[in-house]
């Protein structure tokens, strides 16, 4: 009887400890997105949304779509757009009032021309998610015209670690 | 002479009888004492045998020893070195692939809690050990995690794979619950469960320690990690000793 005890215990601890073992599915986190928020170039606090707003890709010359935002709908407040890990740079198309027209099935809103440029970065996040990338020292680049709609932009977070606050701001 | 035989006998009863009138000493103090064996157990741990010729991505072995102090205490320890290559997957994609390598130390103390039966030398123990360890990683391969798939539909390689992080260290304390019992003479056969708690943990930056010779799986967000061992030993005898009566104090009546 003695000594079933300790038996009973080892057992026990080992079970314990098999059972407490973590699922291994990712949650802690991902490679993140940049965040752009957009704003009234009048009154710098103030949010203004994008009249019919599409985003293209020129690296991979497609149109951009995620749960951030709709397609040629207003934009929301802030949307999310992914950066290239595979280079130090990304380059989107922001269109406002974007539209075809009618006859030429041709783009007529206005196309501002983002160029994004960043330091690439690995963190480990944890035992599931492994590896993810970090996009450090963003600077954000616009052709200068008298024709864009964007007035100015400004990087807030250089750091592009996670996308729970807005990376640069557009103002328009 | 067999005629006076019987009246010889009868009065020769008398003495009989005076041979007969001391008492008999019923609590007689038993002249052979019973000594415990002192010495030194040495052997190695089994478990960690087996998995090196049957798991090709584990190479282990691991020394133990004790020393018997007192009649209930020993010294123990555990020699360790282990090389382990692990991965992480998911959906058969890679996430990362690691090899540690690295040799450890534990020491403290056993604590038998079982009362033997008269010439038997099982234990079952508690004891307590302070464990450090030396390690190295090697980062093989890995991915760079990304559910996004706007521009790479699968993962993208890391960049500077085969990265090893060597003079990584970490101390614990370890409970063991165990259990050592003779097979043969001088043979026994054990098994013990260790909790341990760690103390220090050096990690580098890049990469944390998720496993640590000894120690086994680091778990986030917890100090506390499992591991055991089966071994096999022997037991050198150095000396004898009797285990002092005082649990059994003489009665006197």
């Amino acid at each position: 009887m003695k000594k079933i005890i300790p038996i009973l215990l080892i057992a026990s601890m080992l079970y314990f400890v098999s059972s407490c073992e973590k699922d291994d599915i990712c949650v802690e986190g991902d490679t993140p997105l940049m965040v752009i928020g957009f704003f009234n170039i009048d009154d710098t606090t103030a949010v203004k949304r994008v009249s019919s707003i599409r985003i293209k890709s020129l690296d991979i010359d497609s149109i951009l779509t995620n749960d951030s935002f709709s397609d040629r709908a207003n934009s929301p407040d802030s949307l999310m757009v992914p950066l290239r890990s595979s280079a130090t740079s990304t380059m989107y198309q922001i269109i406002s009032g974007s539209r075809d027209d009618d006859e030429t099935e041709q783009e007529i809103g206005n196309i501002d021309t983002l160029t994004i440029s960043y330091d690439l970065g690995e963190a480990f996040i944890s035992r599931a998610c492994g590896f993810v990338v970090n996009y450090n020292n963003i600077t954000v680049a616009v052709p200068e015209s008298a024709e864009n709609w964007i007035q100015d932009i400004k990087v807030v977070q250089p750091n592009v670690e996670n996308t729970d606050n807005i990376h640069v701001k557009i103002f328009h | 002479m067999s005629k006076y035989f019987i009246s010889i006998f009868i009065g020769l009863l008398p003495i009989l009888v005076q041979a007969q009138s001391e008492p008999i000493d019923l609590q007689q103090k038993d002249t052979i004492e019973y000594k415990d064996q002192y010495g030194l157990r040495v052997g190695a741990d089994i478990s960690k045998l087996v998995l090196s010729f049957m798991d090709e991505d584990y190479t282990g072995l691991e020394l133990v020893g004790d020393y018997r102090l007192t009649h209930k205490l020993y010294l123990a320890a555990e020699l360790g070195n282990e090389t382990k290559r692990q991965n992480e997957s998911l959906n058969n994609t890679l996430l990362y692939d690691y090899e540690t390598s690295g040799s450890y130390i534990k020491a403290g103390v056993d604590m038998n809690t079982y009362r033997n039966w008269y010439g038997m030398n099982n234990a079952i123990t508690i004891g307590g050990r302070y464990a450090v360890a030396s390690f190295n990683h090697t980062l093989n391969d890995y991915s760079l995690y990304e559910t996004n798939r706007f521009f790479n539909k699968e993962f993208l390689p890391g960049e500077n794979p085969n990265r090893e992080f060597s003079g990584l260290s970490a101390s614990w304390l370890e409970f063991v619950v165990g259990a050592k019992v003779e097979l043969f003479a001088n043979i026994f056969v054990g098994m013990s469960a260790r909790l341990g708690f760690l103390i220090t943990n050096t990690e580098d930056e890049a990469f944390p320690n998720l496993w640590i010779p000894g120690f086994n799986k680091v778990t986030e967000g917890s100090n506390f990690g499992v591991n055991y061992n089966y071994s096999i030993s022997y037991f050198i005898p150095l000396y004898k000793k009797s285990k002092k009566s005082k649990e059994e104090p003489e009665n006197n009546q």
